[in-house]
């Protein structure tokens, strides 16, 4: 018996018949609700013109200067891949990606952390909603559940449902059940904590592959390995940090967006059979200066990008509406003006793609969005 | 409403220590009061380096690095890097022991204590030497070394001062003003910079704190300021004449100084207002590696200074160097929206993640009475009959866990401390590694997620069997440091019956009552 399984009984044990239900749910219904979405918040603010270099783009060398992307895998005619995401480009002659440019939350100033709140509560204002829309959409389903792969939950998937867990590595030492019987009864006295103590038993001891620093690759190897699972998480989220490029970008996003070329990768690998039905949807909470500033990085701009990837995305084409990057089209004439609203992303493949009504998702997951168009034509019919 | 010692342990403190509650006056309220009369003892701190020898040893090791790099390439027979390195001025060949430059001779003449400490980690090092191939190695452990010990100090001292409110106060300004040692070219100052710029001012004027912490290089590099360049100073100019590529402006820290450390992101600042104070900020750097002389860790690079008056909410500040930004830091300072958004922030950490409003506008009014005192604040917080209100509960962060378990099993904290550093990682509250320079968050929903309480409940464990019981039961110490009256029924019991010390302890510190502050 191996020490995760002697683990598992000892929980077992010491929590008895009425929680194995929740410790070890049983599958979903099958069927219409089988598809997969993996978000990838990629906090700080990716340079989407160093991801998706708009080559051929006259404004695009002076605005950069030795700072533009050299040699980008040219995929389209105006846009190319930077030459770090060789995978990606891959998946994109596949089919199987749909980079979205001039993206952004309906959040228009520059602040990080005001912007990534924005993006996770799913509404316009950084104090717009105290829980996140994910949440909102787990308790919009009628089953299936939610796992991040974060130390704290993330605020995107807050929302007081049950059905919402996170993980991340665990420590390496066994409970004692004996100890957990007997703090039982004294979480269950504790209102705040009752429930957060019933489902503690269930989110740790599971395994952990690797040795080293768990980054972004390995984090969304394990959240597809988990919602491959016939009964696993329909929704899943992985966060990573390192994004802010104010300076000397270009040896900084050359690390990072190998990790995110390694990171779809690993997930399509980690999703296997379950690939096909799956949308990994990387997004970050705002773009960046058209223009390099005067320490070779960006600043904070408006117009970010996202990539829809997986097998369920119609891809193989740059989506959005691409604003350019001349002098009078520029946001305040500096940074790219986003046309699409991020939620408009996220709507779409709440409805199309995890099947949810669109009255639901207006209602309760996205108020204040009935007046945003859906993308058109991502979705592999 | 009592201000029971319990509670003053507990919501303001870090904790008990057993013995702590039985200790001092008879009220909880002038305990607190008592600790913010005079500065605590510091003695955990005492030899470890100055941000000024950290640059020193960095520069050092960047040099040795470099070095070996060009006899590695030379080694290999390829002439072409080997020229281009030795071309470069900042890579001078290893040498013999540097002179040591005036100002370090007489940062020695002044401090014999300083002169122990170069001795001592030169000679750990063992960086004398003329160029051995691990040279830039050894230093990089020795880098590695002090960082430790910096840390190893830190929960050292929070685990056995006796002004433990004072050391609340201290860790919250360190999270206001957050660095994070992700970032590779302020690693190693984070540290240093609680040391060098918080813990001083900690009972003193925020404007004061204020100007240390964005004149520290763990900041200035951290937001990127030590490269910032106005667009029309003078090393612009030169660069442009030269031909040389433009380097400029960089608005980060002037973004965080206002919407983070000061005014708040609904301060009413615009997007005017940032530029105009990274303008009055550029210069503001740290020494390079060919600033030898340096005796501060702070350079004013006047040449950078982008020249002119500023204008920053409103009002017009004169050309004036270094001064000139710090004009504005003075005014942010005392500014109403920075008033109510320190003390929204405090009132928020110490009473609850809601606190009532009309106590963070009787902390701001205090502050502005009193011209930015920020004891007058805190006298203002637990004078307060709402900060001692029987409804305040805050939830520990990862952090406060492992503090208040570290005091109430009376555990030590050797010099080393990997294994503290790695346990508050798994906890998701790593040293010094907030996800932003917003700091790690401060409410229950932040922390109390299913993963992190069963974290909890095994870090209790491993607590737990490194508390040396003496003769102390499980249950007399939960009642000496959570208070009698949160030991009680099903507690009680469990701890009463408990097989082991160890099993009692794992249960104090796995215990609801041990994970919030009450």
């Amino acid at each position: 018996m191996s020490a995760l399984e002697r683990q598992r009984r000892g929980l077992l044990a010491a929590f008895g018949a009425s929680a194995l239900l929740t410790l070890f749910p049983r599958v979903a219904a099958a069927g219409a609700g089988d598809t997969r979405l993996l978000l990838v918040l990629l906090r700080g603010g990716l340079d989407g013109l160093h991801l998706l270099p708009p080559y051929a783009e006259p404004a695009y060398a002076g605005l950069r200067r030795d700072g533009a992307v050299a040699d980008p895998i040219r995929i389209d005619g105006l846009f190319g891949l930077h030459p770090a995401m060789r995978q990606s480009a891959a998946m994109y002659r596949a089919g199987q990606l749909l980079p979205l440019v001039a993206v952004a939350p309906p959040y228009r100033q520059r602040s990080h952390f005001d912007a990534q709140d924005c993006l996770e509560n799913g509404t316009a204002t950084p104090n717009g909603a105290r829980d996140g829309w994910l949440g909102r959409c787990v308790r919009a389903m009628s089953g299936g559940q939610a796992l991040a792969v974060a130390a704290v939950m993330p605020l995107a998937l807050r929302g007081g449902s049950d059905r919402v867990s996170n993980w991340w590595p665990p420590l390496p030492r066994p409970v004692d059940p004996q100890l957990l019987q007997q703090l039982q009864p004294l979480y269950a006295a504790d209102p705040r904590l009752s429930e957060t103590f019933e489902r503690s038993a269930g989110s740790g001891g599971m395994p952990r592959d690797g040795k080293g620093a768990f980054a972004l690759p390995e984090a969304m190897r394990v959240a597809a390995q988990r919602m491959s699972a016939a009964d696993g998480p329909r929704i899943g989220f992985v966060e990573d940090s390192g994004w802010d490029s104010h300076r000397n970008q270009a040896p900084q996003l050359q690390r990072k967006l190998a990790e995110l070329d390694q990171g779809l990768a690993a997930a399509r690998e980690g999703f296997g059979a379950a690939w096909p039905r799956t949308v990994v949807a990387v997004v970050t909470e705002f773009g960046r200066t058209a223009a390099l500033n005067g320490t070779d990085g960006t600043d904070h701009g408006t117009g970010g990008m996202a990539l829809l990837c997986g097998g369920a995305v119609r891809g193989g084409r740059i989506g959005g509406d691409w604003p350019g990057l001349g002098p009078s089209q520029l946001n305040e004439g500096r940074d790219l003006r986003a046309t699409t609203d991020l939620r408009a992303v996220f709507k779409s493949v709440l409805v199309e793609h995890l099947g949810l009504a669109d009255a639901a998702v207006e209602r309760s997951v996205f108020p204040d969005s009935r007046g945003l168009p859906p993308l058109r034509d991502w979705l592999r019919a | 409403m009592s201000a029971s010692k319990a509670t003053a342990a507990n919501r303001f403190g870090l904790g008990a220590r057993p013995g702590e509650l039985e200790r001092g006056g008879g009220d909880g309220r002038e305990i607190l009061l008592a600790q913010l009369r005079r500065p605590p003892a510091l003695d955990a701190f005492a030899g470890l380096p100055g941000s000024v020898e950290t640059m020193r040893l960095e520069f050092r090791q960047q040099q040795l690095n470099r070095a070996a790099r060009v006899r590695r390439a030379a080694a290999a027979g390829d002439g072409e890097p080997a020229m281009a390195a030795a071309a470069d001025p900042a890579a001078p060949v290893a040498a013999a022991d540097e002179t040591p430059p005036r100002a370090r001779r007489r940062a020695r003449d002044a401090d014999p204590a300083q002169a122990a400490r170069e001795r001592s980690s030169a000679a750990r090092a063992g960086a004398g030497a003329d160029g051995a191939a691990d040279s830039g190695e050894t230093l990089r452990r020795e880098l590695r070394r002090q960082q430790l010990a910096e840390f190893a100090a830190r929960y050292r001292h929070a685990a056995d001062t006796d002004a433990p409110f004072v050391e609340r106060l201290s860790q919250f300004w360190s999270n206001h003003f957050a660095v994070s040692i992700d970032k590779g070219n302020a690693r190693l100052y984070a540290g240093s910079m609680e040391r060098e710029a918080i813990r001083p001012h900690v009972l003193g004027r925020f404007e004061d704190m204020l100007l240390a912490v964005e004149w520290h290089p763990a900041m200035l590099r951290y937001l990127d300021n030590a490269a910032s360049i106005g667009d029309d100073s003078r090393a612009a100019m030169r660069a442009q004449k030269l031909g040389r590529e433009k380097r400029g402006l960089n608005e980060n820290l002037a973004r965080e100084i206002l919407e983070l450390h000061t005014l708040g992101v609904d301060g009413g600042y615009r997007q005017e207002d940032v530029i105009e104070l990274a303008r009055a900020i550029t210069g503001w750097s740290t020494p390079g590696p060919r600033d030898e002389d340096a005796a501060q860790s702070f350079v004013f690079r006047a040449n950078a200074h982008e020249p002119g008056a500023r204008r920053v909410l409103g009002r017009s500040y004169a050309e004036g160097g270094q001064e000139q930004g710090r004009a504005v830091l003075a005014d942010l300072a005392r500014h109403p929206a920075t008033a109510r958004h320190l003390s929204f922030k405090l009132a928020r950490h110490f009473v609850a993640d809601q606190p009532p409003p009309a106590l963070v506008e009787r902390m701001a009014q205090a502050y502005l009475r009193e011209d930015g005192d920020l004891r007058a604040l805190y006298r203002a917080l637990v004078e307060s009959e709402q900060a001692w209100s029987a409804d305040a509960r805050k939830f520990k962060t990862p952090n406060d866990f492992v503090i208040s378990a570290l005091r109430a099993g009376e555990l030590p904290v050797d010099d080393q401390a990997r294994a503290l550093v790695g346990l508050l990682a798994s906890l998701g509250q790593p040293v010094f590694t907030p996800r932003s320079p917003a700091g790690f968050p401060d409410t229950a929903a932040d922390w109390s997620s299913p993963d992190g309480l069963f974290k909890r409940i095994q870090a209790a464990q491993m607590f737990a069997a490194r508390v040396d019981s003496g003769d102390i039961s499980p249950y007399q110490r939960a009642l000496a440091v959570l208070g009698s009256q949160a030991v009680s029924g099903d507690f009680a019991i469990g701890l009463r019956r408990a097989g082991s010390a160890s099993d009692g302890c794992s249960l104090l510190f796995a215990s609801p009552a041990f994970q919030w502050r009450v």
